[in-house]
């Protein structure tokens, strides 16, 4: 399953990376499997001082960027004050301003002077380093969340987004009315330090509650890297972690495989397609499969030589003519369903009675043995063509199946609905060929000379 | 029973399928636009059909040879690409593969190593049936068949389902082409084909209809061409 979904992952990524599209995915950026550089808290900070010490235009962003960052930022950038020239020093202090307001320590006012700015971070890390510690950001988390004191609440904003961690994890799961009102506490907090506008209002319900832990749960998986210090154990883990595989990973792991672009769960996806797909795959195959045999003894019994040449012409143009022609044909018929079960079918016994005909071993036993002795290896090779056809008949008949799912979600870039539609399409295609390696031992069991063969 | 088509015949068959097509396609195409991109996909059909069967082969023979009859780890190993690459319905494959490659002969190589994997599976799997059926083979284990024996007897009596997977490779080319267009998964910019013919979004009746009859004929040529050895 590991290999089949690094497959199907890749897929989607080369898909994505088309000439001349512009990638969809929220982690486009990331490389596909391996970070061989994950981007921490601490070489964002870094490099936005730098931009922001030299000055010019790069500066500009690399403002936005620091007050983006905020607390998290600041046990790198405070410290790293008194190494840059005094002209820098206050550069990098007044980028900080819209911090200090966000944290609630000063006003826009106090601070619109360079020095004054510089003198302020200056005694602010002096006074408060010590808040800037894990243990006790988390302590303070936890505390909000079993109870809101107003002073709680404060000192998490104090510390800005360096508690974007603690809160994020102290979210948990949304199950009771007290679960409610912790997140409204945790949301509130949030929402200041992100300035994002994640409702949860008061007197909010279960499902409420949950949409916004879903929100800022898809918030850390998309910034989390952004406000983490990537230091020793937790680096070499982001060199997998901060990939698009990685995020898609973490995404499954959340429960119910992930969320569609449009906001369900890929689960739900999948079990909606499934009926309809399983219905095309087990009537068609089943179909298809008993059908080639029946064509191919028919073939073989009779004795007229125009006929067998009749019948292997008819059977090689069906298999030959793709598909698409006879789906589009048939598109717009009325009974779906009925027709695209009828084309799969005809599909497949198409392809099976070709290659039962003319396969060597055909030649020696009956169609019957030839079936089941072919069925390992034709199992290897047609379920993908007819998965294929599948795919075609959901798509123009618009059936509800994991083929126009996975079908329209590659063509979209929604990751997640594509992993949930390939990998159940794949495990069906694994099934099959399962299915027709226990079927071949019986090959052995009845083998008998037959009198006539294929023209 | 004898064959009522000797060798000669078939192959007479088949360049006259091909000639008619042609001559056919060439008379055609200064009619109208449309009848130019038939002719257009044929040269494409006939063209990337021969260089996927010449791509399947050479990666089919060996590998399947070496999966039947040398070391363990190639069958594995085999078995395990293959249950790879075939849990994937085609046309998604295909689709990564137009998208992967810009030009459109890399895209032709890559369909041909995807149907030289599958056929090296359906070589691996008729080797290992002939050698368990036929008594004479001593002795039956993998990896322990003489090479010459083998390139005599085995390999030539094997390439049945080779042949006739071989047959069908312009129809799976265009089957899967025209089901990249029709699922809308096809960049834009790729070259005219009779898959764009037959799954484009509003195809031409005539020409697609041309299109499918030839792929039929193209097939049945082909079919009849890559006639199996008998076993005697």
């Amino acid at each position: 399953m590991v290999a089949l979904s690094v497959g199907m992952f890749w897929a989607s990524a080369s898909y994505a990376r088309r000439p001349g599209i512009k990638p969809t995915s929220p982690f486009a950026a990331l490389p596909v499997f391996f970070n061989p550089r994950p981007v921490g808290v601490r070489e964002l900070a870094t490099s936005a001082v730098h931009a922001i010490a030299f000055g010019g235009r790069p500066a500009v962003a690399a403002r936005i960027a620091l007050a983006r960052l905020g607390g998290a930022a600041l046990p790198y950038v405070l410290p790293a004050l008194d190494t840059l020239d005094p002209r820098s020093r206050e550069r990098v202090a007044l980028a900080l301003t819209p911090v200090a307001v966000r944290m609630e320590v000063a006003s826009f006012e106090e601070l619109a002077d360079g020095a004054q700015a510089v003198l302020f971070w200056t005694r602010f890390w002096q006074d408060r380093a010590i808040d800037f510690r894990a243990a006790s950001v988390r302590h303070l988390a936890s505390r909000l969340a079993e109870r809101s004191i107003a002073l709680r609440r404060e000192d998490l904003i104090h510390v800005d987004t360096y508690a974007l961690p603690a809160l994020i994890e102290a979210l948990g799961q949304v199950n009771t009315p007290d679960d409610v009102r912790r997140v409204e506490r945790l949301n509130s907090v949030l929402a200041h330090i992100t300035e994002l506008p994640v409702a949860c209002p008061p007197n909010a319900s279960v499902s409420d509650a949950r949409r916004a832990v879903d929100t800022w749960l898809d918030f850390w998986q998309l910034h989390g890297s952004d406000y983490s210090a990537l230091d020793g154990p937790r680096r070499l883990a982001a060199t997998f972690v901060e990939t698009q595989y990685g995020k898609w990973l973490a995404a499954v792991l959340r429960g119910g495989l992930g969320r569609t672009r449009s906001g369900e769960h890929a689960w739900d996806l999948v079990t909606q397609g499934l009926a309809t797909t399983s219905f095309l795959l087990f009537v068609g195959l089943g179909g298809g499969f008993a059908l080639g045999v029946a064509w191919t003894r028919f073939e073989r019994r009779s004795h007229q030589f125009a006929a067998r040449v009749a019948s292997a012409i008819a059977g090689t143009a069906l298999a030959a003519i793709p598909c698409a022609t006879f789906v589009r044909l048939f598109a717009g018929s009325g009974a779906e369903l009925f027709s695209a079960s009828c084309l799969v079918t005809l599909t497949t016994a198409a392809w099976v009675s070709r290659h039962l005909a003319r396969s060597t071993m055909s030649q020696t036993v009956s169609p019957i043995a030839a079936a089941f002795s072919v069925s390992a290896p034709l199992g290897a090779t047609y379920p993908p063509f007819v998965l294929s056809a599948i795919v075609l008949v959901e798509l123009m008949f618009r059936l509800p199946g994991l083929g126009r799912t996975a079908a329209l979600s590659l063509a979209s870039g929604d990751v997640n609905a594509w992993m949930a539609a390939s990998l159940a399409l794949a495990l069906a295609s694994l099934l099959l060929r399962q299915a027709a390696d226990l079927l071949r031992p019986r090959a052995a069991q009845s083998p008998r000379q037959s009198p006539l063969e294929s023209p | 029973m004898n064959d009522p088509l000797s060798a000669k015949r078939r192959l007479a068959l088949a360049a006259a399928a091909s000639t008619v097509l042609i001559v056919v396609a060439m008379a055609l195409a200064p009619l109208s636009p449309e009848l130019r991109a038939y002719a257009r996909g044929l040269a494409f059909a006939v063209l990337a059909g021969l260089s996927i069967m010449a791509v399947a082969f050479l990666v089919a023979l060996p590998l399947g040879a070496l999966a039947a009859s040398g070391p363990r780890i190639f069958d594995a190993a085999l078995r395990f690409v293959c249950d790879l690459v075939g849990s994937l319905p085609t046309v998604f494959v295909a689709a990564v593969f137009w998208a992967g490659t810009s030009k459109t002969w890399s895209f032709v190589c890559a369909l041909g190593l995807l149907r030289g994997l599958e056929q090296a599976w359906l070589l691996r799997c008729e080797i290992v049936r002939i050698e368990a059926e036929d008594p004479e083979s001593v002795p039956h284990g993998l990896g322990r068949t003489p090479l010459v024996p083998f390139l005599r007897r085995r390999l030539s009596a094997s390439l049945g389902p080779l042949l006739v997977s071989a047959s069908f490779s312009v129809a799976w080319l265009t089957a899967l082409d025209a089901a990249v267009s029709q699922a809308g998964l096809r960049p834009p910019s790729a070259l005219a084909t009779w898959g764009s013919l037959l799954g484009g979004p509003q195809p031409s009746p005539f020409p697609a209809l041309l299109a499918a009859g030839s792929v039929a004929w193209l097939t049945v040529a082909l079919h009849a061409l890559f006639r199996p050895p008998r076993i005697t």
